[in-house]
């Protein structure tokens, strides 16, 4: 099985929902706005992950984070989940944190593909096998 | 102000520079947006750097995974940290060096993130960490503490004396 590790704190074990509520805590103490966003394609070059809703400007409570988070996992039970934090001041101005929250129960991994292009030259590129075999309207 | 994206700015317990009053002043030079005058730290006017684009500061030299706690203390998160020996060095290998400082890395900033003192707790944070992962724990045994301690060549030198009035 291929564990993605992408964004922070995907080297440690999977954050238990104490950890990850203090790290949103964090964020919402240090001023950014936290935003929800799932995908089944983990391609790593995959920017355009699903919003759960709008990210949560000028929140104040962690719970209320927790509890989209929950209802983002009761919708989407196998597919990956993570929590981003924007941070807006001057100089700044991007996603001070990143991390999964959610992985789906196995993560099949990816597979190289092999394009012929002009003069037999082979472009590579990966794919992910978790959205293999996904035909129109069964994906979602 | 020549444009530069990141420079090599000090690492306090590496090869680099070694004053943490000296690297901190550096460090705000390439990271904040205003600076106030600040003797002890080698800043000598208030600055207002307006629109100039900020300059990573990057700490290498002679740093492992041993030292993250301190490294996150004395050079917070906006740094390049550069682990050469501690990477290669790594008895099994270049990957599992790797990952021994990412996890030792990941490990601190959680914890700092959850307002732990990883400064003082770090050395048990590290070995928490471990106990997960493998390659940290070889890193951890082979480098133990070891630090660069000695004093600098280029301390700060700065007196408080009250300027002669011109009129």
């Amino acid at each position: 099985m291929a564990r993605i590790t992408q964004g922070s704190f995907s080297y440690l074990p999977d954050l238990t929902d104490e950890q990850i509520k203090k790290q949103v805590e964090y964020g919402i103490k240090s001023g950014f706005a936290i935003g929800i966003e799932y995908t089944d394609d983990p391609h790593p070059r995959n920017s355009y992950w699903e919003m759960w809703g709008l990210p949560l400007f000028d929140i104040k409570d962690s719970s209320t984070v927790m509890y989209e988070l929950n209802e983002a996992r009761k919708a989407f039970p196998n597919q990956y989940i993570k929590i981003n934090a924007f941070n807006n001041a001057r100089g700044v101005e991007s996603a001070a944190m990143s991390f999964i929250v959610q992985r789906p129960s196995f993560e099949p991994g990816f597979y190289i593909v092999r394009n012929e292009v002009e003069g037999r030259r082979i472009a590579y590129t990966i794919q992910s096998y978790a959205v293999q075999g996904a035909a129109e309207g069964s994906r979602y | 102000m020549s444009g530069v994206d990141h420079i090599h700015a000090g690492t306090v317990v590496g090869k680099l520079e070694g004053d943490p009053n000296a690297v901190k002043g550096f460090y705000d030079t390439l990271l904040l947006t205003t600076l106030k005058e600040d003797r002890t730290t080698g800043i000598f006017f208030d600055m207002d750097w307006a629109s100039l684009r900020k300059c990573l500061p990057v700490a290498s030299g002679g740093i492992h995974c041993g030292q993250m706690h301190q490294l996150t203390h004395l050079l917070g998160e906006d740094v390049v940290l550069q682990f050469g020996g501690g990477t290669i060095g790594h008895p099994d290998g270049i990957q599992a060096g790797a990952t021994a400082n990412r996890v030792a890395l990941e490990a601190m900033v959680l914890a700092k993130n959850e307002g732990r003192n990883y400064l003082a707790e770090g050395p048990q944070i590290l070995r928490d960490a471990a106990k997960e992962c493998r390659p940290l724990q070889v890193a951890l045994d082979l480098w133990k503490s070891i630090t660069f301690e000695y004093s600098s060549t280029d301390t700060l030198d700065y007196e408080s004396t009250p300027t002669k009035s011109a009129s």
